[in-house]
């Protein structure tokens, strides 16, 4: 039961996540086909931004270490 | 089968934090050389040596490992710094060589068998994180004084009764930076090399305890490992990249504290 409860705390934590993640990469592709020009500042934004919706989903995969 | 949840746990036990003089449990791990800190150490030396390799000899044109090295050099400088912060940038790149070669070194040794990634311990991505903490404010400090900092906290032209809370939500953000950061990097790393060592146990317990059911999974978990070996590395050079990135950021936030 327990382990039921660590496996869930990570897994309904990285739905939302999942969906941000879903939403930069689809839009900074939909950017970068139509302003090719822009490829690399697109890219580093998107980095920056996939770093910070990543940690959210991490602070799931720490807690079900943790409790 | 029966004992297969009992072997799988003794054998991911040998991917936790392990001191290697003896003894167990956190009264030994003080301060003693894991086996984390020991391939920490094996990446800084790996790291030093390569350095020191590719710089003996520079040219103009570069060839074999010193091109190699240009290349990561440039990337970082330019890739990084010069994108994020403008031509002053070009001022924070040691710091930030120094965080990218560092983690980078350590999270590709993670990737080869033996040896683990010195950055999948909390230890080692907190005290990045905290000396990344201090510096990005130090910077903000020096550039508008203590009181100007705390004050570019609000930004102008919020009205006074909400400011309050403006303040504080910026606070907490600011001190929930360094978590991130290293929980980031912990969590990949650390995450990634257990993924790997799961499909490893699996496939070996499955050989060892040849039935049916090894035909089948057997070959999966080969399958798993080639895929997820070539994801990992993917990760160890983007988590690389990212910690480097969001350092600059928040340098560059630091920097521009007071203008807007």
């Amino acid at each position: 039961m327990e382990n039921l409860g660590n496996a869930l705390a990570f897994g309904l934590g990285a739905i939302g996540p999942a969906f941000g993640l879903a939403i930069v990469g689809s839009k900074t592709i939909e950017s970068m086909a139509r302003q090719p020009e822009m490829a690399g500042r697109l890219q580093t934004t998107m980095f920056i931004a996939l770093g910070m919706i990543e940690a959210i989903a991490l602070l799931g995969f720490v807690l079900a270490f943790v409790l | 089968m029966e004992e297969m949840p009992t072997k799988i746990e003794h054998l991911l036990h040998e991917l936790t934090v392990l001191p290697l003089s003896g003894g167990h449990g956190a009264e030994a791990a003080g301060f003693s050389l894991t086996n984390y800190t020991f391939w920490l150490i094996v990446a800084v030396v790996l790291l030093l040596t390569f350095f020191i390799v590719a710089s003996r000899k520079v040219k103009l044109v570069p060839s074999g490992i010193g091109n190699l090295a240009e290349a990561g050099v440039d990337f970082v400088r330019n890739g990084v710094c010069v994108d994020v912060m403008g031509p002053e940038g070009k001022k924070y790149f040691p710091f930030l060589g120094t965080i990218f070669f560092f983690v980078l070194f350590n999270n590709l040794l993670g990737n080869i068998p033996p040896a683990l990634p010195g950055t999948g311990t909390v230890g080692t991505t907190f005290t990045w994180a905290i000396i990344v903490f201090l510096v990005y404010n130090g910077i903000g400090i020096k550039k508008i004084g203590f009181f100007g900092y705390i004050k570019s906290l609000i930004p102008s032209g919020t009205p006074w009764w909400l400011s309050w809370l403006i303040f504080l939500i910026e606070l907490i953000s600011h001190f929930l930076r360094p978590f991130t950061l290293g929980i980031r990097l912990f969590a990949n790393m650390y995450a990634g090399h257990i993924m790997l060592g799961v499909f490893t146990i699996f496939a070996a317990i499955f050989i060892e305890q040849f039935s049916a059911i090894s035909i089948a999974v057997v070959p999966l978990s080969f399958l798993m490992q080639v895929i997820l070996r070539v994801f990992e590395l993917m990760v160890a050079v983007l988590q690389a990249y990212i910690f480097t990135i969001l350092t600059a950021v928040y340098i560059d936030g630091a920097l521009h504290a007071g203008s807007h």
